[in-house]
């Protein structure tokens, strides 16, 4: 006979659900302050205001991808916000059709891609992304594409922003 | 520097196991021991422990004195778990050989482990996320599949490397793994069967990647006076070195199908240590796809840039060609548990120089050995060279 049946057991009560960890949310860091502040705010509140930016280091000339407070190439931290040239050319491309991210599983199977804008590497940026409604069959490497916003939804209630491909 | 020698190994049968975290450590603990008989446990004063991803796939940190504990090790030296991803393994080898190298530590117990199927397999599967850049390549789907099939189709277009060619990698290391008691994957393939199996990314399927496992291995690594008194099969390492070019997010990547910071590696290793290319009888490479096994031979220097598809064609890694490379099985037969991938390559050199593994994946008169374990996206880059010949001197290369 089971213990439980014998004797009447203390009991430790648990939520019957537990929400899904913060570790598989992807796009978590986009507070400009409090203790999920990031220096880089600005990234994320250019992308609320529809651009794709990124810092260029004001000493050094460099144009840095991601961005970020302090040049690694000179140490300084007088950054300039610039925005990433629209159009860009596909480098790669592949379509994920197992084993996506648990968040997006459910847009899966879904192209990614690497884009090169400007011209990259002298003073443009490689980028990957997401491209939506478009088939692996479809693209061919050296195709024009466009950044554009992405809005996140959910989980809770804040707007975030990010951005994904797509071909022109 | 002091000379230091492996002079014990010992592993555990890789796959999905029904085994906890802490029991492969013990598996792996007593595979080695047993290796070992002549041993005491008090004489191992340092620990090191590869261990890629122990917080999220076992919700475990603070994983070294775990080991020690549950192997029965008193540490007087040194102590640490070592992450560098799908490298930690190698970069365990690699601190225990530096304490030991530098006198700190006489004998050093090495151990890699990972636990990555577990009953969250889609979180296990999303964990591979924050490998990359979490923030900036994470969020768009970046896993290790999708990055390392866009490296094939830049492969592909810049070379004209064929699927044909990518599945022959497979095929050859099916063939070694078929002789491989402790692999994941024993079954022999056909380039018609990696050709069409389920499609992961294309142009990979599935029998292009390397798989989700469970795994352990464990090396005792010790001074050449200890390893005189342990053993009379030493494999001395001759030297190591990694390469990373500040570079972990896409941009920062360049050309896919180019890994400079392995080529760089290679040549740095092969000075290092004295030798070419050509001296090396045993390669261990990371082919956590088929695709990298192909850039690793022209980036390790086995053949001409953009001639790896060739290479595998003309059957120039089976044993008896150029180079025998991944006569164990590889990543993609063995299985890939991120923090024993290292030390299984070790473990297999140490068995090859032995003589201790079966005839058919035997390779005969070998007495140098290389070992390659990339991290990330193909970023970072760790070599190792291993040697049945005591090296003549020590100088990393300076």
């Amino acid at each position: 006979m089971a213990l439980r049946e014998l004797r009447k057991l203390r009991k430790l009560e648990l939520p019957d659900t537990v929400p899904l960890s913060p570790i598989l949310d992807l796009w978590d860091q986009q507070e400009p302050s409090g203790p999920d502040a990031t220096g880089i705010y600005d990234f994320y509140r250019n992308l609320a205001d529809g651009e794709l930016t990124t810092t260029e280091c004001k000493g050094c000339g460099k144009l840095l991808f991601p961005p970020v407070i302090i040049c690694p190439y000179c140490n300084g931290n007088d950054m300039e916000w610039v925005r990433i040239p629209e159009e860009g050319e596909l480098y790669a491309f592949t379509e994920l059709k197992l084993g996506a991210p648990i968040i997006v599983e459910n847009y899966a199977p879904f192209v990614i891609a690497i884009a090169r804008f400007g011209n990259y590497p002298e003073n443009g940026v490689q980028l990957s992304g997401m491209m939506f409604d478009v088939r692996y069959e479809d693209l061919k490497i050296g195709d024009k594409v466009k950044w554009d916003i992405l809005e996140i939804v959910g989980p809770g209630d804040k707007a975030r922003y990010w951005y994904y491909f797509k071909k022109v | 520097m002091r000379r230091v020698a492996i002079v014990g190994a010992g592993i555990t049968k890789f796959g999905v196991r029904e085994a906890s975290w802490k029991d492969l450590v013990q598996e792996a603990g007593k595979a080695v021991f047993d290796d070992i008989p002549n041993l005491d446990k008090k004489d191992i004063d340092s620990l090191f422990v590869g261990a890629a991803q122990p917080e999220r796939w076992v919700f475990q940190t603070h994983v070294a004195p775990l080991v020690a504990e549950l192997l029965g090790i008193n540490v007087t030296r040194a102590i640490a778990r070592t992450e560098v991803a799908c490298a930690s393994g190698q970069a365990a080898i690699r601190y225990a050989w530096l304490s030991i190298a530098t006198g700190l530590s006489d004998v050093a117990l090495v151990l890699g482990v990972e636990k990555m199927n577990t009953k969250f397999m889609n979180v296990s599967q999303s964990s591979m996320i924050n490998v990359g850049n979490r923030e900036f390549d994470g969020a768009n789907g970046f896993t290790a599949p999708p990055f390392f099939a866009l490296a094939a189709q830049r492969h592909m277009h810049d070379y004209g490397t064929t699927k044909e060619q990518l599945a022959m990698v497979r095929v050859k290391n099916a063939e070694y793994g078929s002789y491989n008691p402790y692999a994941q994957f024993q079954k022999k393939v056909t380039v018609e069967k990696v050709l069409e199996s389920r499609m992961v990314a294309p142009p990979l399927t599935l029998f292009d990647c390397s798989a989700i496992t469970d795994g352990a291995a464990a090396l005792i690594l010790a001074s050449e006076e200890k390893a005189r008194q342990l053993t009379d099969t030493p494999v001395w390492i001759l030297g190591g070195v990694q390469h990373v070019d500040a570079a972990h997010t896409t941009n920062q990547m360049g050309d896919l199908s180019e890994w400079v910071a392995l080529r760089k590696a290679a040549k740095d290793l092969y000075s290092m240590v004295g030798i070419e290319a050509k001296d090396i009888d045993i390669a261990e490479v990371h082919d956590c796809f088929t695709i990298s096994e192909i850039i690793e031979y022209e980036e390790l220097g086995f053949c001409r840039k953009g001639e790896g598809g060739k290479f595998i064609e003309e059957g120039e890694s089976y044993i008896g060609g150029k180079v025998a490379v991944n006569p164990g099985g590889g990543l993609l037969s063995n299985g890939h548990p991120l923090g024993a991938t290292g030390i299984r390559q070790a473990w297999e050199v140490v068995m090859q120089f032995r003589g201790e593994v079966p005839k058919e994946r035997y390779v005969d008169g070998a007495e140098i050995a290389i070992a390659h374990n990339l991290s990330g996206m193909a970023q970072l880059h760790h070599l190792m060279a291993y040697s049945v010949n005591k090296p003549q001197d020590v100088k990393f290369g300076r």
